[in-house]
């Protein structure tokens, strides 16, 4: 397929069966709507073009930047599209929670403007709370921007009512489904899909998904959050239900593992929210007639993996290191050679051992022992997970903040078959305190 | 809708649940001592800065816990913390008399906020840290000390605006502090006083929730601390504020669900939740709420020692290693100034029940001997109910749950204690009293005031000991076994 915009790539993405083994529904179709693969990677695609794509030769004339609350998705699609028609791009957000999408805005050339957390010393009369602030900036006469307000824009929704809706029922073979499901995040995709569905047959049932309000599931907002959003009508949605995080990995853990859509934490929260809603439905069915549901992928997987890493550490399980701290005894670490500041200092003058500092570089650089190596003690784990770093001659002092990495090192070593490795007693602390001379290079 | 009464128990630890576990204990002081009548528990301030304490040895780290004295004005509290491991921040020359007086010597005490001549006289005169909020004030106290002949004092920088890269923080703008992009001149000053003053670090202190923002501001500190060295001096501290939060609440699952209920309430589509709609900072426009919750988040999973553990856990913004260890391994003390947090859990507000009266249309009304002055909870935007503390010898009927309003004591429409309407397991009779917990950080007698004539809460210090209750005046109260009449009246130092 040939095309003279990257732009033009957007929407026409498939629809996708699960299998029935994975989700186990006897008499239900259950189908993705792989939105994650829309050319910038995600649902937004659409809603952004849509809403800036008449105004970009205006902003462009005025010199305007493009400006956006978005904490993901929508910003990642603006910050490509600004860029591609030479205008700046600015993402004003509180709910920035995802480290690599952050890294993505600024390499995709995004300025980021965080706005503060809750105030711990409340003036309940202060009413100047920065989303207002940020409106009253935007409106101020003579600003520079184009404000695309995905939450309010109607060009958002209408993306989706005549795109992504109409992409599901031509799928379907000219039907619509008996039930879609969708995350509630700007309501944009849910609206406007829903409202395309109903047109071709007010019987399709329209469940909504929102996060459970002490949880975050990234993209998705919460029961009171959504009430904050223009596009948003409860009339929209026959039930809307909640999801917990613990849900959404699960339901991505299903997609990623058995049905190859590498999709992230909000595609796993439709369809865990989709597969549960629709069990009790599917138990009552019976006789030949098939039906179908239809659920939205909204991401991909690669952005959320320090998400999931956090929250669920063992879903991403290393196999022991060889030549580990971790793996010593505290009889082992207790056995550890120490050496006191005083017999340091002259063990220094008469044999020369090797003195590394284990502190961040940053330390190091402000003060430490004259003509000593600063090794950070986390590269120094891994010199010794390959092996013995210096030869065995060699005599060792190893000095860290207080003492205590520095002996359990020089257990490692020892273990390792180093002779004459020894810890400084009571580390640099201990050291600057005894009024021993720290230098600065 | 939830039609259920909507609670907001108050988190309560073993001390405070104990004592509001005596009725008759607590009847017998607002008897003897009129109401309304605050009560203090200051063994569990020592056990808060403990838990302070802790989280510094988990990480390694020495320096000092400062109990910032403006969040409780309170004599007992301060007394008791002298004898536990923890130091006193000071706001005005009456808190550093106070703090002198109760037995806190120098070099566990820092002069922080505006500061006036005599405030900062007598913080050098008696060697008193200096947490210094900017130029002006340097000058001002390297002139106090050339005048007057001073020994040279320890000063702390106050510095603020810190720069990230990368995304932009936007933070509160603090009338307090000096720009880090000022550092410069400010070093220069110091340079002229060298003999005068003498910097012995760092300090920031940032009225935000969000542990990033202060991970920026605990990094700037760092790089400044490095610029001190350069010009020569020999910086070991890094103050860190306080902030750290206190999680009012029994349960995060009463305050999801009422904080649902009250946008809901202010989207009209339940009863109000407040007297005349009132919506907490939130309002409907077309349809959509719009505004921002203007409520300090009451219930909070992490909060004070926990939240510091946390903060001193995280990696910094742009060095990477987690904030304690670089403060560590840089060898510096952390200084922190907890007020709300260290006085978490340390006492309660109690009013005396004096009408009860039905209303036709709408929740009862409740009017106590108080007024909203003397427990400042709503003032702070902190939704917590009382505790009913019924008099003993009533008739004990089934609970049956109710709304009610709480009006105070003044002639004035607008002193209600709080504009919520307050769920009750019964109603209240006249005589019971109402248990206002956890009041002792900045809630107990910040705003107290003398009008019309309305009587100021006494205050008293209680400790459970050898099986029952022993109690004295806040102002007689010492961190020593006796009690009873002692040779210096306590009130004058």
């Amino acid at each position: 397929m040939r095309y003279d915009s990257i732009t033009e790539a957007i929407g026409n993405t498939p629809l996708v069966r699960i299998d029935p083994a994975v989700h186990g529904l006897r008499h239900i179709d259950l189908y993705a709507k792989l939105e994650m693969l829309n050319p910038f990677g995600s649902v937004k695609d659409r809603a952004a073009w849509n809403m800036a794509r008449a105004a970009l030769p205006g902003a462009g004339e005025r010199g305007e930047t493009v400006v956006e609350l978005s904490s993901g998705n929508t910003a990642k699609a603006l910050a490509v599209i600004a860029g591609m028609h030479g205008l700046p791009f600015k993402s004003v957000t509180n709910r920035m929670r995802i480290a690599e999408v952050k890294d993505l805005l600024l390499l995709l050339g995004a300025e980021i403007e965080e706005l503060p957390g809750r105030s711990e010393c409340l003036d309940p009369t202060d009413t100047e709370d920065p989303l207002t602030l940020f409106h009253q900036r935007l409106n101020e006469s003579g600003g520079a921007h184009l404000h695309t307000d995905q939450y309010f824009n109607a060009l958002n929704t209408e993306a989706h009512a005549t795109g992504t809706g109409p992409e599901i029922v031509a799928d379907l073979d000219g039907r619509a489904p008996d039930w879609f499901l969708a995350c509630v995040g700007t309501a944009g995709s849910s609206t406007g899909v829903a409202r395309a569905l109903r047109a071709h047959d007010p019987a399709v049932r329209v469940i909504g998904l929102v996060g459970e309000k002490s949880d975050f599931i990234p993209g998705i907002r919460n029961i009171d959050e959504v009430h904050e959003v223009g596009l948003f009508d409860p009339a929209t949605y026959d039930t809307i239900e909640s999801v917990g995080a613990d849900d959404a990995i699960d339901g991505m853990l299903t997609l990623v593992r058995r049905c190859g859509i590498l999709a992230g934490p909000t595609g796993g929260a439709a369809y865990h929210g989709a597969v549960r809603h629709l069990q009790s439905l599917d138990a009552e069915l019976t006789g030949p007639v098939r039906r179908t549901a239809v659920f939205i992928v909204c991401d991909r997987v690669e952005s959320y993996l320090g998400y999931v890493k956090q929250r669920r550490p063992e879903l991403m399980r290393r196999p022991p290191a060889r030549n580990s701290v971790a793996a010593l005894s505290d009889a082992e670490v207790r056995a550890a050679q120490v050496i006191e500041v005083a017999d340091a200092r002259k063990w220094i003058a008469a044999e020369r051992p090797l003195v590394i500092d284990l502190r961040s570089s940053f330390a190091y650089a402000a003060l430490h022992i004259d003509g000593s190596v600063n090794i950070v003690d986390e590269l120094f784990d891994e010199l010794v997970r390959g092996g013995l770093p210096f030869g065995k001659r060699q005599p060792v002092l190893l000095a860290c903040p207080v003492g205590e990495q520095s002996a359990r090192y020089a257990a490692l070593l020892t273990r390792m078959g180093h002779p004459d490795v020894r810890s400084l007693a009571g580390g640099i602390i201990a050291w600057r305190d005894a009024g021993a001379p720290l230098v600065r290079d | 809708m939830d039609t259920g009464p909507l609670y907001l128990e108050p988190r309560l630890a073993p001390r405070l649940a104990a004592l509001l576990g005596s009725p008759p204990f607590l009847h017998m002081l607002a008897d003897a001592l009129g109401s309304p009548l605050n009560v203090l528990l200051p063994d569990q301030a020592a056990e808060n800065a403990e838990g302070f304490r802790s989280v510094y040895r988990r990480h390694r780290l020495g320096g000092q816990v400062f109990f910032a004295h403006k969040a409780n004005r309170s004599r007992s509290l301060v007394r008791r913390l002298t004898t536990a491991d923890a130091a006193v921040d000071v706001a005005s020359v009456g808190e550093l008399r106070r703090a002198l007086g109760a037995g806190f010597t120098a070099d566990r005490i820092m002069a922080t906020g505006p500061k006036d001549p005599a405030f900062l006289w007598l913080a050098a005169r008696s060697g008193a840290t200096v947490n210094a909020d900017g130029p002006g004030e340097l000058e001002a106290l390297a002139d106090l000390v050339r005048r007057h002949g001073l020994p040279r004092p320890k000063v702390l920088l106050r510095l603020c605006e810190f720069e990230t890269s990368g995304p932009r923080m936007l933070s509160r703008r603090s009338r307090f502090g000096t720009s880090v992009k000022a550092l410069g001149p400010l070093l220069d000053l110091l340079d002229r006083h060298r003999d005068r003053v003498d910097p012995i670090g760092v300090a920031y202190h940032l009225d935000t929730t969000s542990a990033d923002e202060k991970a920026i501001a605990l990094e700037g500190c760092l790089r400044a601390m490095d610029d001190l060295r350069l010009r020569g001096f020999q910086p070991r501290v890094v103050d860190i504020g306080g902030g750290f939060g206190v999680s009012y609440l029994a349960h995060a699952a009463q305050w999801d669900r009422y904080t649902s209920e009250l946008a809901a309430a202010v989207m009209g589509r339940r009863p109000p939740l407040t007297r005349g709609g009132h919506g907490y900072g939130l309002h409907a426009e077309g349809g959509t709420l719009r505004g921002a919750l203007s409520l300090y988040p009451a219930h909070r999973p992490v909060a004070g020692a926990g939240y510091l553990d946390a903060l001193l856990s995280q990696p910094a913004p742009t060095l990477g290693r987690a904030l304690g260890t670089l403060l560590l391994e840089s060898l510096y003390d952390l200084y922190t100034e907890p007020g709300r947090a260290l006085a978490d859990q340390c006492g309660l507000t109690l009013a005396r029940v004096l009408e009860v009266r039905r209303t036709d249309a709408g929740p009862a009304l409740v009017r106590l001997a108080m007024n909203a002055n003397d427990v400042a909870l709503e003032d702070h935007g902190i939704l917590v109910d009382p505790v009913l503390v019924s008099r003993e010898g009533g008739p004990a009927g089934p609970p049956e749950p109710v709304g009610v309003h709480l009006m105070g004591n003044l002639c004035l429409e607008a002193d209600l204690i709080t504009r919520r309407t307050v769920f009750l397991p019964r109603l209240p009779r006249v005589g019971d009293l109402l248990g206002f917990a956890n009041t002792a950080g900045y809630c107990m007698d910040f705003g107290a005031t003398h009008a019309q004539q309305q009587p100021l809460a006494r205050t008293v210090a209680v400790r459970h000991t050898g099986g029952s209750w022993r109690w004295c005046l806040d102002e007689e109260y010492w961190p020593i076994e006796e009690y009873g009449p002692t040779s210096d009246s306590g009130g004058q130092a």
